[in-house]
């Protein structure tokens, strides 16, 4: 735990003295929200179905700016060799990279999510509390991917281009889940419509966070 | 004494080629081992499955009689590394790093450690500096100063001289001469026979992945050895 903390404390560190990645993120999702409601006629109101795709094409794209940072900020001068040198467990090393990665695009939807309704309707606004928990099952799943291939990436030269081919894939099937649960949410559904999703969305963040923690070690070493 | 660092056997394979071959030696505690060796022969390999980072292709290292791959955790408490890389963080000042590194090896007072190991290489009027300002030579002597943040019992140095300027190497001679005093375990791999002579108990050659030199310092007469080294470093390029 010990281990786990300074590590992420070391990397928050780092992001807010210079904060490149949460600073592209929040701008390229503002840029998004702003580009696509440029197709929507003014003072049309948009589906439920639509609001939650813009709304997550805006999260999961902006995401990916941060996700490439958290690893590659340690293949500077083999950063990473001194954490493996270090006592430290590598569940350790993992789950805070992962942590980092979490509370990054946490924060960054913290900007996202309010332009979101600000552009596209307060009517959306009443689902926020239920927002709020697909958007932390969804950032644990996009976390734990995005960790275990920033991981492998960071390696290669082509770092940043490499990331989202390995990414986006194995995230589609997360965000399709998430598009149709927060759509519910947007029409006011019965949790009991969408509560199997969530457990879905759970599995998917678990066993993604042990694949990570089981392949990291391979992954790094070597 | 009982062997502190047992090498039994090791190989290691790259895409093919073989890097290690059969490699095995002991050292006592208090073992200062300087390893010789063209380039490619395999030195920084031998440093790297020691230190844990590479896993051997096969044969085994034992520190203390523990298995190196079975108990790696309780073994990295007791490893210091000096490598080709600094293993420091840019965005980062000196003492943060040092503090970051003795946190993360449970050192009792991270920031006194720190501060003390910033006067001894020299570098405490720079402690607020961020390493991305230093030059080559102050970062090799922060890169010291951080793999000695734990007080190891084994220190595994791959050319630590390079790079640096005569000041710094003298700081770092000095830290090695006092390393040998306090009896830590060192393996040195290095390129400069005058040096790695000066300071060693034990000297080897490795070549073309076999260690096919290992004599005790004070047997080895320096003029023959010197022979020797280059023999084998003529005779036996990368593998």
């Amino acid at each position: 735990m010990r281990g786990f903390l300074l590590i992420l404390r070391k990397d928050l560190h780092a992001e807010f003295r210079r904060p490149e990645s949460l600073v592209s993120m929040v701008f390229f999702g503002f840029l998004l929200l702003v580009i696509l409601n440029l197709a929507i006629p003014l003072g049309s109101e948009i589906s439920p179905e639509t609001g939650a795709g813009i709304l997550w094409v805006a999260i999961t794209f902006s995401s990916i700016l941060g996700l490439s940072r958290t690893m590659s900020r340690e293949k500077e001068n083999r950063c990473i060799d001194g954490l493996l040198l270090s006592p430290v467990s590598i569940e350790a090393l993992f789950c805070a990279k992962m942590a980092m990665n979490f509370v990054l695009m946490l924060i960054a939807q913290c900007s996202i999510i309010p332009l979101f309704f600000v552009l596209y309707g307060d009517s959306f606004l009443q689902s926020l509390p239920l927002l709020v928990l697909v958007v932390l099952l969804a950032n644990t799943g996009f976390a734990a991917i995005g960790t275990l291939f920033s991981a492998i990436t960071a390696g290669t030269d082509r770092n940043e281009a490499l990331l989202p081919l390995l990414f986006y894939p194995l995230v589609i099937p997360l965000i399709s889940i998430t598009v149709k649960v927060s759509s519910l949410i947007f029409q006011g559904a019965a949790p009991g419509e969408y509560s199997s999703w969530l457990y879905v969305m759970l599995a998917y963040g678990c066993i993604f966070t042990g694949l990570g923690v089981l392949l990291l070690s391979h992954i790094v070493r070597e | 004494m009982g062997a502190f660092l047992s090498v039994n056997r090791l190989c290691k394979d790259y895409e093919g080629r073989r890097a290690l071959r059969d490699v095995s030696f002991v050292l006592e505690k208090g073992d200062f081992l300087s390893l010789f060796g063209p380039n490619g022969a395999g030195k920084s390999t031998l440093l790297s499955i020691v230190s844990t980072l590479v896993s051997p292709g096969a044969g085994q290292v034992e520190v203390k009689g523990f298995d190196l791959m079975e108990e790696p955790e309780q073994f990295k408490k007791q490893l210091g590394v000096i490598s080709h890389n600094s293993l420091l963080y840019n965005h980062m000042t000196a003492l943060e790093n040092l503090i970051f590194y003795a946190s993360l090896y449970k050192v009792k007072d991270p920031g006194k450690t720190a501060l003390e190991l910033l006067r001894v290489v020299e570098l405490y009027p720079r402690r607020h500096s961020r390493v991305g300002q230093f030059s080559r030579g102050m970062r090799q002597r922060l890169s010291i100063a951080r793999a000695l943040v734990n007080d190891p019992s084994l220190l595994l140095l791959d050319e630590p001289f390079s790079g640096l300027d005569q000041y710094a190497a003298a700081i770092l001679t000095e830290q090695l001469a006092e390393l040998r005093d306090k009896e830590r375990t060192v393996i040195m791999v290095t390129h400069n026979l005058e040096r790695g002579l000066n300071t060693a108990t034990k000297v080897g050659i490795l070549a073309a992945g076999r260690l096919v030199f290992m004599e005790s310092r004070q047997d080895v007469d320096r003029t023959l050895f010197e022979a020797a080294y280059f023999k084998y470093a003529r005779g036996a390029g990368p593998v």
